[in-house]
């Protein structure tokens, strides 16, 4: 369903319109279900803010973009829902705007993700320019690509669009044309210019997701409430990145060089992200920096199967799916992080150092069973979610690496698998220091309940007891009576243990038979055992993915027993001053000092042009409108004398004025018309 | 004893310099308007001395002489209007000097 929003005179027709392609469902669901679940938890989480309307209606807003972004038909529609679920981000980032940091890392996810879509445009820019050549014959070619609506408007927009052939039970898959789409483009004749359309299309994946480079505004986002964290730097918004690169890999495909950048860039930034999560003491900032790293296992499928499609005489179908799957699980169980993780700092009153934590597992229940779940599935330990999607990821990639037969890749495929072992660490850290031990570290945190903490939450000031939180008006917190931290109620709790289970049933989604049509590439086996639809796999596929899954349930598994080994049971591990240990974590505590380098970058070229620009703008375009106006105001000053309003001295002007006429008919005119007068004659 | 047509030009021309002197020198208003009709005069006088000698090709010299008599009537009129504004700014403004009435209101 589509409809021209703009027609332009020469055919070119921007078109508006709905699509629920098979990616767009499976993100629907994503981003309503964990919608739901946000908003019912914020009516507990919030009750205590100020400008609640205006949350709320920023979440609203949000929601509303996201499922526009996710059912629209083209890219141009696609771009206008993605500024605003980044408006949304910005806004709700810095919600607590009365804190300086908040309304600081508001600003710097703006900028950072405003580097991205820059790129993006461009990218969007050149592949506008070049379909607009093609034909709409040419168009069918696409694979998925609906014939009817390439061929029935303009072809260009339509088809640059995400429309593809509705899922039809009976084919495996809609996209199964082996080759990439992007050959079948006429760039021209160019051979760099889709290369570079995509690697701009990257750029705004990266700034959207947080990869290497981009990746500094997501951890800064943690300043926004933990529901904002849970819903937009989680599950949804940041996932939006991935979902590009899928629909665009599918539908217009990458180069080559394209793919293996987006592979490499994913893959780093798995690993890269990871070590700054081990030496954050913030709890959502590990969570965040988890993200970072998983939203780069995402985006290094998308890149493996790209590799896949673009080898010469490939057989490989696009594989996107298999991204998508893993955004479809860390969705749940990131969500489910994030909300536990709310729920710890709701229970004790703000405090988000988790070295101040500690034996919380006694008060908190249910929080810490949800979080453990959401820990396990992270990790990638079997039956939870994460395990068979993060196992299709790294099947995926081993099988681009040997199938490419590139060293880089190898390489890049070892650095994913190291980032199964820390991604195991550094959530069971996290665990460990919040949840296991006898008692907190910081022995006030037992008794503050109730009390906010506004310098690390903003204005929160949880209840000690919540459910009279919920029917009377914010009061001054009750006294402290004794109970020390605990669960919340069930409006906080029933999101988590939806989401435990979602986290736990998730891994499951590729047995369902249908599901082959509509994600490309997913899942074929775990362990060997092929389940649902293993058409597409690659001989030799089946014995390697019982050693990949072995080796990285192996890897999860040690990472866990590092994590308890060196801060289970209330162990805090502090890195001895002068050790070998110092100074990496000192990097790694500084964030490799990105923000230090992109500081010293904005101070000097950033700041180096906006003087410039200053300059221009102050003495050039201002020096031109303010000489005209010079002009004018001096013209107008001397010809204000002539208006004193004395009635002689107009009389007295009448007459010069009439006998410059005289002068100028006797004497001029005549002359125009060769017919001068001598000077003394009237020529009466 | 006709006048010549010269004589009649010359006579206009002097009325309408000394006329036209009048306007610009004079700051009084009722002199000034005195000047105005001497003005008018010239160029009445000139549509007497066309009609008595009317130009080559001219249809009728009668047409002169009717125009110069609507104009001693627009004389009149404009003498009546120019009075009624010398009243009001005798009245108001106590002075009729016109270098003292230099904005548009009163």
């Amino acid at each position: 369903m589509s409809f021209v929003w703009l027609g332009l005179p020469d055919g070119t027709n921007f078109v508006m319109g709905t699509l629920v392609s098979p990616l767009g469902a499976l993100m629907l669901i994503v981003v309503n279900v964990v919608g739901f679940l946000v908003v019912l938890y914020s009516n507990e989480y919030m009750a205590h803010e100020e400008g609640l309307p205006r949350y709320y209606a920023e979440l609203m807003l949000f929601l509303a973009a996201m499922n526009g972004l996710v059912l629209a038909d083209n890219y141009l529609e696609f771009i206008l829902m993605w500024e605003l679920v980044g408006l949304c981000s910005y806004l709700l980032i810095g919600f607590f705007w009365k804190k300086p940091s908040a309304a600081s890392a508001a600003k710097k996810a703006f900028i950072v993700t405003r580097v991205g879509d820059v790129l993006f445009f461009l990218g969007v820019f050149i592949l506008f320019s070049s379909l607009g050549h093609i034909t709409s014959a040419a168009a069918t070619t696409y694979p998925g690509t609906a014939s009817t609506i390439c061929s029935s408007t303009d072809p260009r927009w339509s088809c640059v669009g995400f429309a593809f052939t509705p899922p039809n039970a009976n084919s495996a898959a809609p996209f199964l044309s082996a080759g990439s789409a992007i050959q079948s483009i006429n760039f021209g004749g160019s051979s760099w210019l889709p290369t570079l359309a995509g690697l701009l299309i990257l750029g705004g994946a990266a700034g959207k997701s947080a990869q290497f480079p981009l990746h500094t505004w997501l951890p800064d986002a943690m300043e926004g409430p933990t529901t904002v964290s849970a819903l937009i730097h989680a599950a949804t918004m940041v996932a939006a990145g991935i979902y590009l690169l899928a629909i665009t890999s599918i539908f217009i495909g990458f180069t080559m060089t394209t793919a293996m950048v987006i592979l490499a860039i994913g893959a780093f930034t798995s690993l890269f992200a990871g070590t700054m999560g081990l030496a954050s003491p913030d709890i959502k900032r590990v969570i965040a920096y988890s993200t970072v790293s998983q939203l780069g296992y995402m985006a290094m499928a998308v890149g493996a199967s790209s590799v896949l499609v673009d080898l010469p005489n490939s057989v490989y179908a696009n594989q996107s799916g298999v991204a998508m799957f893993h955004l479809f699980t860390h969705a749940f169980f990131k969500a489910l992080l994030f909300l536990s993780a709310g729920s710890v700092i709701h229970a004790i009153g703000g405090q988000q150092d988790i070295f101040k934590m500690g034996g919380l597992r006694r008060h908190l229940p249910i929080t810490s069973t949800a979080m453990l779940v959401g820990a396990l599935a992270l990790s990638g330990i079997p039956p939870f979610a994460g395990f068979f999607s993060k196992d299709d990821l790294i099947g995926l990639t081993w099988t681009a690496a040997s199938k490419a037969g590139d060293p880089l890749l190898y390489l890049f495929f070892a650095l994913s698998v190291v980032g199964i072992f820390l991604t195991a660490l550094y959530i069971f850290r996290l665990w460990f220091l919040v949840f296991s031990g006898g008692a907190p570290r910081d022995a006030s945190l037992l008794s503050s309940s109730g009390h906010g903490e506004p310098s690390t939450m903003g204005s929160a000031a949880p209840h000690a007891d919540p459910h009279a939180a919920l029917v009377s008006a914010p009061s001054p917190a009750s006294p402290a009576h004794g109970t020390g931290p605990h669960d919340p109620s069930w409006i906080m709790t029933a999101p988590l243990l939806v989401l435990s289970a979602l986290a736990m049933v998730a891994g499951f989604l590729p047995l369902l038979p249908s599901i082959h049509a509509l994600l490309p590439g997913l899942s074929w086996s775990v362990f060997g055992e092929c389940f649902g639809s293993c058409s597409a796999t690659a001989a030799g596929f089946d014995q390697l993915d019982a050693v990949l899954g072995g080796v990285s349930l192996a890897l999860a598994g040690g990472g866990i027993l590092v994590a308890w080994r060196v801060w289970g049971d209330g162990r805090v591990f502090r890195i001895p001053e002068g050790s070998v240990l110092a100074v990496p974590h000192r990097i790694l505590f500084r964030k490799y000092y990105f923000d230090e380098v992109y500081d010293a970058f904005a101070v000097s070229v950033v700041l180096g042009v906006a003087r410039a620009a200053d300059w221009v703008d102050r003495y050039v375009i201002d020096g031109t409108v303010r000489g005209i106006e010079e002009i004018f105001s001096q013209v107008s000053r001397s010809g204000r004398r002539l208006q004193s309003g004395i009635v002689s001295s107009y009389a007295a002007w009448v007459v010069v004025g009439l006998l410059a006429l005289l002068l100028f008919f006797v004497y001029v005119v005549p002359c125009l018309e060769n017919a001068c007068h001598s000077p003394f004659s009237l020529g009466f | 004893m006709a006048i010549p047509l010269d004589g009649l030009l010359s006579l206009s021309g002097a009325l309408f310099a000394l006329g036209l002197f009048g306007v610009l020198t004079r700051r009084n208003f009722i002199l000034i308007l005195i000047s105005v009709e001497v003005i008018a005069n010239a160029a009445i006088l000139n549509f007497i001395a066309f009609s008595f000698y009317p130009p080559s090709g001219a249809v009728s010299g009668i047409s002169g002489q009717s125009i110069a008599v609507i104009l001693i009537g627009l004389a009149a009129t404009e003498v009546a209007v120019g009075l009624a504004i010398v009243l009001a700014l005798n009245r108001l403004r106590g002075t009729l000097n016109v270098a003292e009435a230099i904005q548009l209101k009163l």
